[in-house]
């Protein structure tokens, strides 16, 4: 019996390593442990105000920030009836858009391609690579250009609050924003042609559930208030406890997941698996192209549904932004009063499904449950994790 | 451009336990990325790179708070080989948000967020700042830090020289922005307690600054809680805003102001 380990995982988001058991030939366990040490972000916000429970939550994640932020935001305005303008709902998605696109490029260009094309780091392709890291590095830095305009900085902004926005950006900022997405169209092509074309490797290889939000009116989109599985099931947002029972394992300070006693898989490829054939346009277009039965059962098919999900960002911005701008400018808040209640808000994250559900009583948070999408992907990962190093 | 990698200052860039968002501001930095890489020898980060060496350094960035055993011994590693450690961005300056529980409520959160279950890879450990654990040269806050901040730190410590400090409240620079004042409407903010160096970001978009850099050195916290008192403002909630990014480092302050305020 021996242990194979690699303690840190290089060129991922956190602190994790994999320790595979071989006996003889056969794997006997796969452990992948998370290094990082409890934040007990679920406590914090206990007897805080809901407005200080949105600027916290957030820092779980830094890459995902704003998925966060509008997760817990649809929870606060749930728990307490309050409706956001059609303008300010268009903004909250852009953020979502700018995220997309940050976190998307990052992890295709920096984080998994150095591997395919077999360099130690992203910035060591540029010698080689030097248009393509160019114009990738130009990329990420419109995704995050979005997350400042919108939510006040690349990283935990605050502009998105309860009920709205602190301030509306200027016109000339969404337009800026409308221009270069048209401009990064041919580059956005050639990302889906690279990353589609790309050989990946056989295995591991096996079927799994994928789960996501369902966005309502046969669209593809980024939330939604139910939770989609592959198997054609639908369950209401509060009842996302059904679906994801949350339990504790002695090698992870994050959680793990199983529905019905099953692993499953969140993320890109769970998007584009239930939902990719609602993909419109040239995304759509690339999705009939390239997708097919092979994608649905091998995790490297992340990555190239990733460029998928970038394409439709960019396709999708453009009409964001006009929809936005013919929008009469009322107040960036609606008025509201803090009262008791419960709500759940349920958005995709970069990664996968998140769930945020926080309780009001008496003015002040009471309850706080969280569900990041790794917590539901830790028991797919040991699992094909498994079937590869077998 | 291109030195000697020999001759360049050999830097290791460190995660401890946090959002990873001051290592993430380093990938943001997109437009002088490759020239970072080029000006430094950046000889571990885990997060960009693959070919990590665990030698001897100038510099250790290390972001992120002290939450296990295995942190503290890396933490003492980093301390060894490097010689100068930069505690980069809120977690490792004041512990973040995380480091705000005593002993007994971070025990008693514990074991509702986990149960009974004994971790088999590291123990956990209330989360605290790494100055704690070991000697640090240089504090560089905010969750996250700036990117202004952080190229500042870089091009001068190229140069040899210590980084800008940022000695003024956030308050300052909201008035060089002519933002109308948000306590004048009632609206509690932190921003003549917190340190600067964001530049009054949530000011300047109309919202309260929530303290994510941490209590501003220079500022009389006594005096401003009086000053608060005084307008209105209920005291027990400003305490505790002012403590969600505290971490430790405003704790001391509390227990005194309490038993001047009894």
């Amino acid at each position: 019996m021996k242990t194979i380990s690699i303690d840190h995982l290089a060129r991922v988001e956190g602190n994790g390593g994999i320790h595979a058991t071989i006996d003889g030939k056969v794997v006997t366990d796969v452990k992948f442990t998370i290094n990082e040490g409890p934040r007990l972000i679920e406590k914090l916000a206990l007897g805080r105000t809901p407005d200080e429970d949105v600027s916290m939550s957030p820092r779980i994640c830094a890459i995902c920030t704003c998925s966060h932020k509008n997760s817990v935001l649809r929870a606060f305005e749930n728990a307490m009836d309050i409706k956001i303008t059609p303008k300010a709902y268009l903004l909250r998605e852009m953020m979502h858009m700018g995220e997309f696109i940050e976190s998307h490029s990052l992890h295709t260009f920096y984080l998994a391609l150095p591997d395919f094309l077999g360099y130690p780091n992203a910035i060591a392709m540029a010698a080689d690579y030097a248009f393509e890291v160019q114009i990738a590095l130009e990329m990420k830095h419109y995704g995050n250009h979005i997350m400042k305009v919108t939510n006040g900085r690349y990283i935990h902004g605050e502009n998105a609050i309860i009920g709205g926005f602190g301030k509306w950006p200027s016109r000339e900022e969404m337009i800026f924003i409308k221009d270069r997405a048209l401009q990064f169209m041919p580059f956005v092509q050639k990302t889906v042609d690279l990353f589609c074309g790309l050989e990946y490797p056989n295995s591991p290889n096996a079927e799994t559930n994928y789960m996501c939000c369902e966005p309502g009116s046969g669209k593809f989109g980024f939330w939604g208030d139910e939770i989609l599985i592959s198997t054609g099931e639908t369950v209401p947002r509060d009842d996302y406890k059904s679906v994801t029972n949350e339990f504790v394992v002695s090698h992870s300070f994050a959680k793990h997941s199983l529905y019905q006693d099953k692993p499953f898989t969140v993320g890109a490829l769970a998007r584009i698996v239930n939902l990719g054939d609602r993909l419109e346009g040239q995304a759509g277009e690339m999705y009939k192209k390239y997708f097919n039965e092979t994608w649905k059962t091998n995790p490297f098919y992340h990555n190239p549904s990733r460029t998928l999900e970038i394409m439709y960002a960019f396709e999708r911005i453009p009409g964001l932004v006009d929809e936005f701008l013919k929008l009469e400018d009322p107040a960036s808040v609606v008025d509201y009063e803090v009262k008791d209640g419960k709500g759940t808000g349920l958005v995709e994250a970069p990664r996968g499904l998140l769930i945020h559900h926080h309780e009001v009583q008496d003015g002040v948070v009471s309850y706080v449950d969280i569900i990041t999408p790794t917590a539901q992907n830790t028991e797919d990962i040991e699992r094909y994790c498994h079937v590869a190093a077998q | 451009m291109s030195k000697n990698n020999d001759k360049k200052l050999k830097i290791g860039i460190y995660e401890l336990t946090g959002c990873a968002g001051d290592g993430l501001l380093i990938l943001d930095c997109e437009m002088e990325l490759v020239d970072i890489f080029q000006a430094a020898d950046i000889q571990s980060f885990l997060m960009a790179k693959s070919d990590n060496i665990d030698g001897e350094l100038d510099i250790a960035l290390v972001e992120g708070s002290v939450s296990t055993e295995r942190e503290i011994e890396e933490l003492k590693d980093i301390r060894k080989r490097a010689q100068v450690v930069v505690a980069f961005g809120l977690c490792a300056t004041h512990g973040g948000i995380q480091a705000r529980f005593s002993e007994e409520e971070w025990q008693k959160n514990l074991k509702e967020v986990y149960g009974d279950i004994e971790m088999s890879h590291t123990k956990a450990v209330h989360s605290k700042p790494i100055d704690e654990y070991i000697d640090v040269d240089l504090y560089l806050p905010g969750c996250p830090v700036s990117k202004d901040q952080f190229l500042n730190f870089l091009v001068r410590a190229l140069g040899g020289s210590p980084p800008e400090v940022y000695p003024n409240p956030v308050c300052v620079t909201c008035k060089y922005n002519e933002n109308d004042c948000l306590l004048l409407k009632g609206i509690p903010c932190l921003g003549p307690l917190t340190a600067d160096g964001c530049g009054a970001i949530c000011p300047n978009h109309n919202v309260p600054c929530y303290g994510c850099w941490g209590p501003a050195e220079g500022a009389n916290f006594t005096s401003e809680f009086y000053l608060l008192q005084e307008k209105g403002f209920d005291m027990e909630a400003i305490k505790k805003r002012m403590a969600n990014y505290s971490g430790t480092k405003l704790q001391e302050f509390f227990e005194k102001f309490k038993k001047e305020s009894q």
